[in-house]
């Protein structure tokens, strides 16, 4: 088991946002978490991830209960993380943006020059493989919304995270774009990167994912192969609110 | 201690906690519309207390009356600074950049105050100001109670205005949502600017009240300052309500202290109150959750 | 399935060969420019680096009298204390109010080791600066809870409180009536101890720029800059901002008390309400936005103007708070006018002279972070109003559009 949440509960004011949700992502796959709008899904994003202390319940990853964990811990465990409405250091170069990640802080990182090549070598590695490398020096709110997605992957691909999150990738992207996202999704798959995605597009989560998980109300209602999914009466019911 | 002194310290802690309270109130008010820290609060607060006494040097009437030009002044002012300054910073650093702003606005006062009345130390002399009452042994000066009493009127009004007028449904929704305020069709800048106004507005009262019976020199602001942020983290940045608590409870405890340890220590109940605040519940003590985020 | 991730392999590269130039064509920046921008900002700082030091080290000569070489040695302090507070302000983007607090505590610390311990001027200089040290850890922990606004108040009330404290607890620290501190040198004359001092300052704020200009070329200061931009997402990012923030804070306080202890024993007589006021810290913040606090010497630059700024309304107007005025007046402007400081400013003046090879977007791009901010903090409701909002909705179209090529969906 990879990732894992138990009974996992957040509530704002009056309104329970998760609400006892038990869920398990498994390991290497592609994992996609769907549900309506204000089904909870960001929340259960920032629970996982420590952006937000759940109420009660539990999050493990790979067997340690990382629930009390603050978010820079749960990253450097090797959860990495992308943003709703994507975020990426507007006064930094693209570059810059690159270097930010930090997987092993130790004293040696915290002098280690920031032009170390390796490191720039690497950090171009993945600006190659988004695609935006002619963009290397290029403040970053210099970019389109577009090109800025791609970069924040880049930036918590640095990261060597073993899971990456992404809340909505192809959420305001062009449908080129979209398709390159997916692409690059399936690649780093298979080079054994789990992966969980909350999305809307359903052509993107039905052609990627190889397990979802539905969420309703802050809690999984139904969860299986996207074909399964598609038929599921439940899942109908929580979209269409028959 | 004696009774009587108990009591005493008691009463006039609450008397100076009803100070507190009102000018409290008013930074609130600028922090819930526009997340901007108010520095410059306390330096209006000594600017009208000035006003005060100026116009009891000059005209020989009971200080108060001031209130009459300065209150309505001072609201134009705070609406001219909303929407001419503080309007024109960017919003991804707008509160940083409102603190220096308004720091920069406080020295201004305060060095223009030094400029025209130079530094020496002045106060307002009253007839009734050596009047005191006996309530149960303890002596209450007569002056402490009028300001008191304006303070409360003031808050009163104020709360009164946000409660149950259109424009404080107006001002609530703006604090609470700008954007589905904006939806409902509620101008949020132009009541942006009225709340700015309306806090300044408080700070007019405030200082009249302060006129009443305190020595002011053009610095004292910094004095006022430090224990207003004080009593709104504790209260927790952006309510009204929990600032007015920790307003009281910070006036009465102050008031208490000063009789074992002295004027000046006793200030510092407001710094520990503050880290403490800081080390066990950044999110303050009564209410607002903002301090942490702002 | 190995044909099958062959063939999305392979699919997928030539999708980026195929997206990479047409995304591209929206934002222009030549990767040329920055890096050719860079080369000749590097030349000139290099060249202004040889004549700023020529200058600094040749002052105490060229100074007509002592007065000026004390002016001198006040304007290197302000340097010292502004590049100091510029380790925090500058890297993290935490404005602290309150800086004069170490400023004070690391000439009190000083001047009351001599007195107490009766230790050489310098040995508690040292002592003072690892005084401060301890005293920033606890406060630094306190204070870095939490962020914004509440951070710049808790800085003013920390410097509020010293003062209280140092004023108050006359037995120990003289009150009022002030601390005098022993000179170091006894055998030189006022304008030698003017000289001696100013190298002493001189070589404490060189120690100073060296070491944020470390910090700015390492990774650490890669990761302090990014929790200026954006804290929350740069903790996502694994950046241990808790203890990062920390250890710029201490490193602030550290540089900062060192140059109020250099002050103690070349003033030699301490005052509480001087040394602990909010406007030397005020002073420090002015000066550092001034300049430019993303810039190396732009805390240097702001106490060169507004050091002689203050000296000329001193003479001037003489003891008057007019100084006062001047100081909000210019910190207005530039909070107002030119929040990234003078070298910025100057930057895009002399930008503005040249063949035009960027395009810029930054409005919307940081307008759109501004939102991804406020959406993140309110509830989803927040995100249907602004979808619903006909201004914000159409600037989120606009840029949507912008980041696709035409070309792109049509094909």
């Amino acid at each position: 088991m990879n990732l894992e949440t138990v009974e996992l509960t957040k509530s704002f004011g009056g309104v329970t946002a998760v609400d006892h949700a038990t869920v398990r992502f498994v390991d290497g796959k592609v994992n996609g978490l769907i549900g309506p709008n204000g089904s909870g899904k960001t929340t259960f994003f920032n629970c996982v991830t420590g952006m937000i202390k759940p109420d009660s319940g539990s999050v493990a990853y790979r067997g340690k209960d990382i629930t009390k964990h603050a978010s820079d811990r749960v990253a450097r465990a090797g959860i990495g993380r992308s943003f709703q409405l994507c975020r990426v250091f507007p006064r930094m170069t693209v570059m810059e943006n690159l270097l930010v990640a930090v997987r092993h802080p130790s004293v040696r990182t915290l002098l280690r020059s920031a032009d170390d090549e390796h490191e720039r070598e690497r950090a171009r590695h993945w600006l190659r493989r988004v695609g935006i490398d002619h963009l290397e020096h290029a403040e970053a709110r210099n970019l389109s919304y577009g090109q800025q997605k791609l970069l924040e992957l880049a930036g918590v691909l640095m990261g060597d995270p073993d899971t990456i999150m992404l809340d909505e990738p192809a959420g305001g992207v062009n449908p080129a774009l979209i398709g390159r996202i997916a692409t690059l999704v399936r690649e780093l798959n298979e080079e054994g990167k789990t992966f969980i995605i909350v999305e809307h597009n359903m052509e993107m989560v039905m052609s990627l994912c190889d397990h979802v998980v539905v969420f309703d109300r802050g809690r999984p209602i139904a969860e299986g192969e996207p074909s399964m999914i598609q038929q599921d009466p439940r899942v109908l019911e929580a979209y269409l609110g028959v | 201690m004696s009774g009587p002194l108990f009591l005493q310290s008691l009463i006039l802690g609450v008397l100076l906690g009803g100070l507190y309270a009102l000018l409290a109130a008013g930074l609130t008010l600028y922090f819930g519309i526009m997340r901007v820290v108010m520095i410059a609060h306390s330096a209006f607060l000594i600017l009208a207390a000035y006003l005060a006494w100026w116009f009891n040097r000059e005209t020989g009437l009971d200080p108060m009356l001031s209130l009459v030009v300065t209150v309505p002044v001072f609201f134009l002012a705070g609406f001219a600074m909303q929407r001419l300054l503080v309007s024109r910073l960017k919003p991804l650093t707008l509160t940083m950049m409102s603190v220096l702003l308004t720091f920069a606005i406080a020295l201004i006062i305060e060095g223009a105050l030094g400029f025209i009345f130079t530094g020496t130390q002045r106060r307002i002399q009253l007839p009734y100001a050596g009047d005191s009452l006996d309530v149960f042994g303890a002596q209450v000066p007569v002056v402490k109670l009028v300001a008191f009493v304006l303070a409360a009127f003031a808050l009163l009004s104020l709360y009164l205005l946000l409660k149950y007028t259109r424009f404080g449904r107006a001002l609530r929704a703006t604090i609470q949502h700008p954007e589905a305020a904006r939806l409902v069709g509620i101008d949020t800048d132009r009541t942006a600017g009225y709340g700015f106004g309306l806090g300044l507005a408080t700070a007019a009262i405030g200082g009249t009240a302060l006129s009443l019976d305190a020595t002011i020199y053009p610095s004292l602001h910094w004095h006022w300052i430090g224990p207003l942020m004080a009593i709104i983290v504790v209260g927790g940045l952006g309510s009204i309500p929990g600032a007015a608590i920790a307003a009281m409870l910070l006036g009465i405890s102050q008031s208490l202290l000063q009789i074992p340890l002295g004027a000046t220590w006793a200030q510092t109940v407001f710094y520990v109150a503050l880290f403490a605040t800081l080390m066990f519940r950044p999110q303050g003590f009564f209410g607002g959750r903002l301090a942490q985020r702002f | 399935m190995r044909n099958d991730s062959e063939r999305t392999a392979s699919a997928g590269r030539t999708a980026s060969a195929d997206l990479g130039p047409a995304l591209t064509e929206t934002v222009v920046v030549a990767p040329d420019a920055p890096r050719r921008r860079r080369r000749w900002s590097r030349a000139v700082s290099l060249a202004l680096l040889v004549v700023g030091a020529a200058l600094v080290l040749s002052f105490p000569f060229i100074a007509p009298n002592p007065y000026i070489l004390s002016a001198g040695v006040v304007i290197l302090n302000y340097a010292v204390l502004s590049t100091g507070w510029n380790f925090m302000g500058g890297f993290t983007g935490y404005i602290s109010l309150g800086h004069a607090a170490y400023f004070g505590l690391g000439a009190y610390g000083t001047g009351l080791i001599v007195k107490y311990l009766e230790l050489p001027g310098f040995v508690a200089w040292v002592l003072a600066a690892l005084v401060v040290v301890a005293i920033s850890v606890p406060v630094g922990i306190a204070a870095l809870r939490v962020r914004g606004a509440s951070f710049v108040i808790v800085s003013i009330a920390f410097v509020l409180i010293l003062l209280l404290v140092f004023q108050s607890w006359r037995e120990f620290t003289g009150g009022s009536e002030g601390l005098i501190v022993p000179r170091p040198f006894p055998d030189l004359l006022r304008p030698e101890h003017h000289r001696a001092f100013f190298y002493l300052f001189a070589g404490l704020l060189a120690a100073a720029l060296v070491a944020w200009w470390v910090i700015d070329r390492s990774k650490f200061g890669t990761a302090l800059k990014s929790i200026r931009e954006d804290e929350d997402k740069a903790r996502s990012l694994g950046v241990p901002t808790t203890r990062y923030k920390l250890i710029a804070y201490v490193l602030s306080a550290l540089v900062t008390g060192l140059g109020g202890g250099l002050y103690a024993l070349w003033f030699g007589d301490l005052d509480p309400i001087f040394q602990f006021s909010i406007l030397i810290g005020s002073y420090m913040v002015l000066m550092a936005l001034l300049g430019g606090v993303r810039h190396l010497f732009g805390p240097l630059l702001g106490a060169l103007i507004v050091g002689i700024a203050l000296e000329y309304f001193k003479l001037e107007f003489g003891d008057t708070q007019f100084h006062l005025v001047a100081a909000g007046l210019l910190l207005g402007v530039v909070v107002l006018f030119m929040p990234d400081g003078v070298i910025p400013a100057v930057g895009q003046l002399i930008d503005r002279f040249r063949p035009q090879q960027t395009s810029i977007r930054d409005v919307s791009a940081a307008e759109l972070l501004e939102q991804n901010r406020r959406s993140d903090a309110s509830a989803t409701g927040a995100a249907d109003a602004r979808e619903a909002s006909g201004e914000a909705s159409t600037r989120d179209a606009s840029d949507v559009s912008d980041a696709s090529d035409p070309k792109e969906v049509t094909r």
